[in-house]
């Protein structure tokens, strides 16, 4: 069942210069970007720094206005919906954010953290209900019960990220986005986090959004990875043939930038100069066309659009043939 | 006094750096918390080594510690040596440290924008560590050549930008340039990638290997993934809650880790194709300083801990030639 369907998404943010604060130029952070959430699936958002994950993810559960586009969810649309009405709906979609320090009021309990969200959304008939709630999402995320009493300051990056998903959960959302929810966190621990998702997932049957820039990460969360450059996705498909078989020229590069772990399995690596061009003035056709090794004349020219280049498998090339489709 | 090599002797035989045996305190709240706790390794001249360790290992501390650069009070240094060219760097005077700092050793660190000064131009900023060491001979052109060399396109232009007009990786490169500078003959680099993103750091992979073959630079890495130790290191050390816990060629390491904690950090990290379908986490947290685990520091959270191994610390020991481990059930 679609739980997400987002259609040509674009968020433009102004750049005022000037004596009367005239509006310039737009940093096209995202720029006409398409995709699908099933229910409870997990959904992989890879890229580099400023490609436009984040706001993507922003954008969707309406943290950001959109300029253009359409966020459908679960057969509404939400992309103008204001007030009371969108903050009823986003009960059904919450997010987990990077920063475990920056994203939990240090002067909130953790009890009143996630009693908070409990609250808005009036989930709890009695003191007591509220309480059980908050007792039994602290076990459910791992932590002790009884530290419900505790400051953020007392625990650790990895705790504060179950904190974090503890109150994504407390209004049992059906989308969940995920923006790089254990990048800062120890290496040894970002496992232990992962996990937990994966088995809330299994438990909770809710969908992620899972924004992230480790491509390994991304693989083995998601049933399916979407590739974006330059606020476009460039190539999206199952997650396992995405990575064994990129076919987009920056999924390849980004694929083998990847360092091996295991010195014998030394890949050719794709080295590419330059650096990610600035969303202020996007290059002109393919946005990937002036670090691309492969690029030819036409990719300046024409901006490829996403098409299915083997089953399930999109990708935005000139250069990578079309599927073949029967015609009707 | 203690031993000093004369001048005639010829270092290239003996190691650029070691250290042996330090030991660091950190004082908190009249407390002295033991950072680094008896760390030896050495590093001969064009070897690379990783330093490889979660946050609060030590790894950045010991790193630092070869200069000097650790400021003492909070640290105080409680024993060891560290012998740059055969020479102990607590015993050197302040001129001394001065020549060895960017002369013999220089570093670069995970963010580069924060190391740079906003506010002045980056071809000053380098012509000023240039200068540092060379008043009278330093001249513009050496800094776009030292541009060119970590391959900074038209350097000519990029000298007279302000460090936020350039990107996070022309911004590393810049430090690394900075850093070589005076040639040092070993360059430690503290996360040099971290803060990058996955093809720029394939970028200052490249760069930093490239730069050891053409000028026979040794490098002292620090970092947390294996799949730059796999990249650029000779050798790793391996370091939880202030020790070292295995030390090995990365070759032997990679293949065959041996302690269990290393095991364990390689194994709770997806690798890029991989088929798990669950990760095997190490469970609870890295321990704080000041509250270290009693006998071997890593017992609470390994897998294969028996009753003994939260009594007495256990020795780092060379169990085949070259592969040390704190473990005394390595086997097992």
């Amino acid at each position: 069942m679609k739980l997400l369907e987002v259609r040509d998404l674009k968020v433009h943010f102004p750049i005022r210069q000037g004596l009367f604060s005239l509006v310039r130029q737009h940093v096209k952070a995202v720029d006409g970007v398409s995709l699908q959430v099933e229910a409870g699936e997990t959904v992989g958002l890879v890229g580099e720094s400023g490609c436009g994950k984040t706001t993507l993810g922003r954008a969707i559960i309406r943290l950001l206005e959109p300029t253009h586009g359409h966020i459908v969810f679960d057969g509404q649309d939400i992309t103008h919906l204001e007030g009371e009405e969108l903050r009823r709906k986003r009960r059904q979609f919450q997010m987990i954010f990077q920063d475990p320090y920056g994203s939990l009021n240090p002067r909130m309990t953790v009890g009143e953290i996630i009693g908070e969200a409990i609250d808005i959304h009036r989930l709890a008939a009695s003191a007591s209900a509220r309480q059980e709630r908050i007792e039994q999402l602290l076990k459910q995320v791992g932590l002790d019960p009884a530290h419900a009493m505790r400051y953020p300051h007392e625990f650790s990056g990895g705790q504060r990220q179950r904190i974090g998903i503890a109150r994504a959960l407390a209004v049992e959302p059906r989308l969940i986005v995920c923006d790089e929810p254990v990048s800062a966190l120890d290496v040894s621990v970002q496992a232990q986090v992962i996990n937990l998702l994966q088995d809330l997932q299994r438990q909770l049957g809710m969908a992620y959004l899972f924004v992230a820039h480790d491509l390994a990460v991304v693989e083995h969360i998601s049933q399916r990875v979407l590739v974006m450059y330059l606020g476009r996705v460039v190539e999206g498909g199952p997650s396992k043939s995405l990575i064994r078989d990129p076919q987009h020229p920056y999924t390849q590069a980004l694929i083998s930038a990847v360092p091996e772990v295991d010195p014998a399995s030394k890949k050719r690596r794709i080295i590419l100069t330059g650096d990610v061009p600035s969303p202020i003035q996007p290059p002109s056709g393919c946005p990937f066309h002036p670090r691309c090794p492969v690029a030819v004349s036409r990719c300046s020219q024409e901006v490829p659009p996403l098409r299915e280049t083997s089953p399930g498998h999109w990708t935005a090339c000139h250069l990578v043939p079309a599927l073949e489709t029967p015609q009707s | 006094m203690s031993p000093t090599p004369d001048s005639n002797t010829n270092f290239s035989s003996a190691p650029l750096l070691e250290v042996c045996g330090l030991q660091l305190d950190f004082l908190k709240d009249g407390q002295a918390l033991r950072a680094v706790d008896d760390v030896s390794f050495e590093l001969k001249a064009g070897e690379s080594i990783c330093l490889v360790g979660e946050s609060g290992c030590g790894k950045s501390v010991t790193a630092l510690s070869v200069a000097r650069l650790v400021p003492s009070p909070p640290a105080r240094y409680v024993g060891g040596q560290i012998r740059v060219n055969g020479k102990n760097v607590f015993e050197m005077s302040p001129k001394e440290l001065q020549q060895i700092r960017g002369g013999v050793v220089s570093y670069i660190f995970q963010e580069p924008g924060a190391s740079l000064n906003p506010v002045f131009r980056v071809g000053d900023q380098i012509l000023e560590s240039l200068k540092l060491h060379r008043p009278a001979s330093a001249t513009r052109e050496e800094v776009v050549q030292l541009l060119k060399l970590v391959g900074i396109p038209a350097p000519e232009a990029r000298i007279h930008d302000y460090p936020h007009q350039l990107s996070g990786g022309m911004q590393q490169r810049i430090m690394i340039a900075m850093a070589l500078a005076s040639h040092p003959r070993l360059l430690i680099a503290d996360e040099p990638t971290t803060a990058l993103d996955v093809t720029i750091q394939a970028q200052i992979i490249e760069l930093l290997k490239d730069l050891r073959q053409r000028i026979g630079m040794s490098l002292l890495l620090i970092t947390h993934n294996f799949g730059i130790v796999g990249d650029l290191a000779d050798r790793v050390v391996v370091m939880y809650a202030g020790q070292i816990v295995e030390l090995a060629a990365s070759a032997t390491l990679l293949a065959r880790p041996l302690h269990p904690y290393t095991r364990a950090l390689m194994n709770s990290v997806p690798k890029l194709g991989g088929e798990s379908d669950r990760l095997t986490a190490i469970p609870g947290n890295v321990p704080n300083l000041g509250s270290f685990p009693k006998g071997c520091r890593f017992h609470p959270r390994c897998p294969k801990a028996r009753a003994e191994c939260s009594e007495s610390v256990p020795e780092l020991r060379e169990v085949e030639p070259g592969h040390w481990v704190r473990c005394p059930f390595w086997m097992s």
